[in-house]
């Protein structure tokens, strides 16, 4: 196995927690020029995008305050895209994983397009 | 609207694609920000917050949107949509704040949208419950939690129909008397004064020196006049479930005393406020007394926009985009001390006022607010022979039975005008069929116009207040001593309009 990122290893990590819950993956790594999703996967009737973000401590604070307004904004840039490109129709919700000390953490519905204040952004 | 409830249907779409949920139909901002409240109690009421394009609309999309109570409508029409709660009753009415933990808290305004709601029922806050029920035709279903609203809805759960004994109602809050006439020592006109305006609605300005009970007397006034009927409580309650002062007793039994002071504001007298305006000083009175203490304190340009409430018993607010009219019938009764140090014509005390400060001081009331004033009373300060050897004075029940009947005489009169339902509000041609004087008294009428230059208003005055007399004596037509005592409230006053 070839040297992997701490990103890499906890994407990895967390499609097994996603699939533990029932997800099924979908696309992995999805990028555009606007914005990048880490996991796209299927929710039952659900696609939901998935954010990843790994810490190890709080120096910096929590993980998921990480994923912010800035970093919402080209999650939902990149979705538009995905779901003009596949041209899929499904409704979609936004989740976030998040490893502290590699404890894992599942935030379903954890933010909305267009959203200015919701999740701790 | 006003004080009249409008039906919104809410109607609520979701979709598939990104994450994102709408208000719209005019939302004012309070209803724009309950999707976040709404997010969080369905979140964490433990149900589904679904995934997609949500658009909830209020229709009319007309009409501006206020307040806090779209919250569980929107929230249940949210549930409905995404299949957690059958299709509902299309007559159903809801309406409550959501907490961010799913709890249903209450809200302004319950009583009109009662009012409106259908016979298929309302759901309601707990703590809206009794007013709901009051103002009611269907069935009220009190809810304390969103969820709680779900499992009825979803028929998990039985919820009985919120009732309450009206009459029972009525009977609590007309008990006590509060304040009793028999504790205001000597002041014999001045308390026969009040007495007439009760039984006519006439309104009073009281003039005299500081401490001589003035705010006492127009204290008494409420308690003295005949209690409200319950569609009249029902009226005023509504008024102060929109004003959001309806909290402990859920219906307003009691005619409101309204004392605001001297610093309020145009709006806070006529009303006004953010958005939709809210009922002022004058409809919180309505079917009660408005008190104006220290009456020339008052800004000017306040007292000038009482003038046309005054005259047509209801106001019309109007804004960009939305004008409410309110009730605002009620009785004035204000009081005002001769001059600035309030010792003018005192026997005792001397007064230190010029004559200039006097007439500044007076000029501040402008003729055409002093003209809508029938009576004006002049109220000495106590002799010590009042204060202490005070024979004893007729308690407020005994003149509540007196003002009764002078108004039963009123109304069986007035049955057959339109829009008159007190001596006060007699006009022209009614005026004069309803005044019959007798040969003395029409003499006697003549004489006091020509000696003090009544104008045409005032000699109408004399008129209605001499009707009024008339009828707390109980006879139909006007004697000459009836007449002598309305022209006497008259006088008194007439020094106040020479600037």
């Amino acid at each position: 196995m070839s040297e992997k990122t701490s990103g890499e290893r906890a994407e990895a990590a967390a499609c097994d927690l996603l699939r533990d819950c029932g997800y099924e993956i979908v696309a992995r790594n999805w990028r555009t020029r606007r914005g990048e999703i880490d996991i796209v996967a299927r929710d039952g009737p659900v696609l939901a995008m998935v954010e990843v973000k790994a810490r190890s401590g709080q120096a910096y604070g929590r993980p998921e305050e990480a994923v912010d307004r800035a970093k919402q904004r080209r999650i939902v840039a990149a979705t538009r895209a995905f779901l003009a490109a596949t041209g899929c129709s499904l409704a979609v919700r936004f989740d976030v994983v998040t490893f502290l000390d590699g404890a894992p953490r599942l935030f379903r519905d954890a933010f909305q397009a267009g959203d200015e204040c919701s999740h701790d952004s | 609207m006003g004080i009249d409830a409008l039906r919104i249907e809410v109607q609520c779409d979701v979709s598939g694609g990104l994450p994102l949920f709408h208000v719209v139909g005019l939302p004012e901002k309070e209803v724009s920000e309950s999707r976040e409240r709404i997010r969080s109690a369905i979140k964490n009421s433990g149900l589904q917050f679904p995934a997609g394009r949500i658009t909830a609309n209020l229709a009319p999309a007309d009409v501006r949107k206020e307040g806090v109570g779209f919250d569980l409508p929107i929230a249940v029409a949210i549930l409905v949509a995404s299949g957690q709660i059958p299709p509902l009753d299309e007559d159903l009415c809801l309406v409550g704040e959501l907490a961010l933990d799913g709890e249903v808290r209450g809200v302004r305004g319950v009583l009109p949208i009662a009012a409106e709601a259908a016979s298929a029922g309302m759901i309601v806050p707990l703590a809206n419950a009794v007013e709901a029920a009051v103002g009611s035709q269907g069935p009220v279903y009190p809810v304390r939690s969103l969820d709680e609203a779900r499992r009825f809805l979803c028929r998990e759960i039985e919820i009985a129909p919120f009732a309450v004994d009206c009459d029972e109602l009525m009977r609590e809050c007309t008990e006590d008397i509060r304040h009793d006439m028999a504790e205001v020592r000597g002041q014999m006109q001045a308390k026969r004064a009040i007495e007439v305006a009760a039984a006519g609605g006439h309104n009073l300005l009281m003039i005299g020196p500081p401490g001589s009970g003035k705010s006492l007397m127009a204290r008494c006034l409420p308690e003295i006049l005949p209690p409200m009927s319950f569609d009249e409580a029902l009226e005023v309650t509504r008024i102060y479930s929109i004003a959001g002062l309806l909290d402990g007793p859920s219906l307003v039994g009691r005619r409101p005393f309204r004392a605001p002071h001297q610093t309020i504001s145009y709006a806070g007298m006529v009303g006004g406020g953010h958005g939709v305006p809210g009922p002022g000083e004058i409809s919180l009175a309505h079917h009660g007394v408005l008190f104006l203490d220290e009456l020339p304190e008052f800004d000017r340009r306040v007292l000038e926009t009482l003038r046309q409430p005054l005259e047509d018993r209801t106001v019309l607010l109007s804004r960009a985009g939305v004008s409410v009219r309110y009730p605002s019938s009620f009785t004035l009764i204000a009081a005002m001390n001769p001059c600035p140090c309030g010792y003018l014509g005192d026997a005792l005390k001397p007064c230190v006022c010029s004559l200039v400060d006097v007439r500044r001081y007076r000029k501040r009331l402008s003729g055409p607010f002093l003209d809508r004033i029938d009576l004006f009373v002049e109220v000495p300060r106590l002799s010590v022979e009042d204060l202490f050897h005070a024979r004893p004075a007729d308690g407020s029940d005994a003149i509540r039975r007196r003002v009764s009947d002078a108004r039963r005489r009123q109304w069986d009169r007035l049955a057959s005008e339109q829009d008159c339902h007190s001596n006060a509000q007699l006009d022209g041609e009614a005026l004069e069929r309803h005044c019959p004087l007798e040969e003395d008294a029409s003499l006697l009428l003549q004489r006091a116009v020509a000696r003090f230059a009544l104008s045409a208003r005032a000699h109408v005055r004399i008129l209605r207040v001499a009707r009024t007399i008339a009828d707390l004596d109980g006879t139909d037509d006007l004697s000459a001593a009836h007449v002598a005592e309305a022209i006497r409230y008259r006088t008194a006053g007439e020094s106040l309009g020479e600037h």
